[in-house]
């Protein structure tokens, strides 16, 4: 596996996403059906083999790890990501924030509100935990992308 | 003597009243306060606020007396055999640094041995190994048996390497186990070694009395006692807290100074640099007073009660992974989902109003030990009842059922 492999493998799998996952977990009836959608997201992502998750990758929450790989397409100046975490609601809000900001140029990344998205999906309770999820931390790492 | 009325007890906690639909079962990350404590608070800020032992005023004498009550008041429900003897610090972490710290060269010297254990908070290692690597200390770990119990077999042969210091907890913060403390001690003395106890979750299970338990160190925090946040208490013989070295330097805890010689204070002032908490102390002797009115052993009962409830429940539930022990248990049980991280089962009851712990709760030694990625923390206090234990296990299962869907 590598990163090209990832790239390619995410990109449609966050198509599908947006497509489809989004309006079913901004109509969902109940947090049960919410929570369902969330998890599967994390599973529609490529998981990052065990050998490629270098230290320097990792985004640590206070509960659970996360990995995020960065490519920087420099004839276009667009960002991609892939991501991955241990614990599967978590890869799903990320999986969510991925769509936002996958392909973005240097510009729009740093511009871009994550806040207010999240708002937009009544997701944004997640972002104000600190440290627990480690889904600010994650944030912070890809804006560290544009900088 | 009544029975234990939990209703009666859970009442006089404004905070389930303000928020009755949350059942809170992170009571080992810290418990919620009485009214008696709040109120003593509030009153001291309200009609006494001082400084202590300085002001040439009547205010500050008044001050001084009840932050002094509240020392007496520490030392007597813990049965140390002086008042100064009790020193008031932010919590157990701050204690355990000060023993760490204040051991070192006046009782540690390079290539002298030390025996921790493989359970212990982060706070029981972390300051003993900053020390430690300066001074040219040696740690040894007491290993667990299969069951997640301290190896005592494995405890008397470490002994045996003759450590100068043995710091052990008195409840483990992740798996509730009691660790047979009392001969714990015994033994440590019988080898010569400097005994510390680390009662950050012992103290609400169970009233120490340090002169039966005859340790040389024991500390806690308040806030794991109805008191507020932001004070603890470092406990130590006279002998033993004559020879640390202060952490903290500056204020009261000095007698003289001069830029050739600083002479210190006495006991307990010595160890207790700048404005203390006076607030905090006041507000943990307000719980301890309040609780001295219930029968310790009956809330044990109920906690047991509470505990044997949980268990049997959690029997029920399918692929529910346990790591705590139902036996010697002061009221706290980890447990996971199988092959389920414990921050998505965490979030699940979160969704359910049902507060929890998850992660490694500071103790990473003791998870790569039970090669676990972390768990879920339950743990009981006296006012939770039979209902917080039943929504708890029906949050749990419609939180495995959404898992394995």
């Amino acid at each position: 596996m590598t990163l090209e492999q990832l790239l390619a493998d995410t990109k449609p799998a966050l198509l599908d996403i947006q497509q489809r996952d989004l309006t079913e977990i901004e109509q969902a009836k109940d947090w049960q059906a919410k929570y369902r959608v969330l998890m599967q997201l994390g599973k529609k992502l490529p998981a990052i083999p065990e050998k490629m998750k270098q230290p320097e990758l990792l985004v640590k929450g206070c509960e659970s790890r996360a990995w995020l790989m960065h490519y920087h397409d420099k004839t276009t100046d667009k960002h991609y990501f892939v991501l991955d975490s241990e614990a599967r609601i978590v890869k799903g809000l990320m999986a969510i924030m991925l769509c936002l900001v996958n392909g973005m140029t240097t510009a729009e990344l740093c511009q871009f509100d994550l806040c207010h998205k999240f708002d937009q999906l009544n997701l944004k309770p997640y972002l104000s935990q600190s440290r627990g999820n480690g889904l600010t931390a994650m944030v912070n790492r890809i804006k560290h992308c544009c900088g | 003597m009544p029975t234990f009325d939990v209703q009666q007890f859970r009442q006089q906690f404004a905070f389930f009243q303000q928020q009755p639909e949350w059942v809170y079962l992170d009571n080992a990350a810290t418990m919620h306060k009485p009214q008696a404590v709040i109120d003593a608070v509030t009153q001291f800020y309200q009609q006494y606020n001082s400084n202590v032992h300085r002001g040439a005023h009547q205010l500050s004498q008044r001050a001084t007396t009840l932050f002094e009550q509240a020392r007496s008041t520490v030392a007597s429900y813990i049965n140390a055999q002086h008042s100064h003897e009790v020193i008031f610090c932010s919590g157990a972490t701050a204690a355990l640094n000060q023993i760490a710290f204040g051991l070192m060269h006046t009782v540690l010297q390079p290539g002298d041995r030390i025996l921790l254990t493989q359970l212990e908070h982060h706070a029981n290692i972390v300051p003993w190994q900053l020390h430690c690597q300066r001074f040219g200390v040696i740690i040894d770990v007491v290993p667990l048996t299969p069951e997640h119990q301290l190896d005592m077999e494995a405890y008397q042969q470490l002994l045996q390497l003759k450590p100068k210091v043995v710091s052990f907890s008195h409840v483990s913060n992740v798996l509730g186990h009691i660790q047979p403390v009392a001969d714990m001690v015994t033994l440590a003395k019988v080898a010569g070694a400097i005994t510390v106890i680390d009662g950050a979750q012992g103290i609400v299970h169970q009233q120490p009395d340090m002169q039966q338990l005859d340790c040389d160190f024991y500390v806690f925090s308040g806030h794991k006692l109805y008191g507020p946040t932001g004070i603890g208490v470092l406990y130590g013989k006279t002998e033993q807290l004559a020879r640390l070295t202060p952490i903290f330097a500056g204020g009261e805890m000095i007698d003289s100074v001069s830029f050739i010689n600083t002479t210190f204070n006495k006991l307990p002032f010595r160890l207790e640099a700048g404005t203390p908490n006076i607030a905090g102390a006041i507000g943990l002797s307000a719980a301890i007073k309040w609780l001295q009115k219930y029968n310790n052993q009956q809330i044990v009962n109920h906690k047991s009660l509470l505990l044997k409830e949980f268990y049997n429940g959690l029997t029920a539930i399918k692929a529910i992974d346990i790591l705590s022990s139902s036996v010697h248990n002061a009221g706290i049980v980890a447990l996971n989902v199988d092959s389920e991280h414990p921050a998505d089962v965490a979030e699940l009851l979160n969704q359910q109003q049902i507060a929890v712990r998850s992660g490694q709760h500071c103790a990473m030694p003791l998870f790569s030990y039970l090669a676990r990625p972390g768990a879920i923390r339950c743990s009981f206090a006296a006012y939770n009842t039979l209902d917080d234990v039943n929504r708890c296990l029906l949050a749990l299962e419609q939180a495995v059922e959404i898992l394995t869907a």
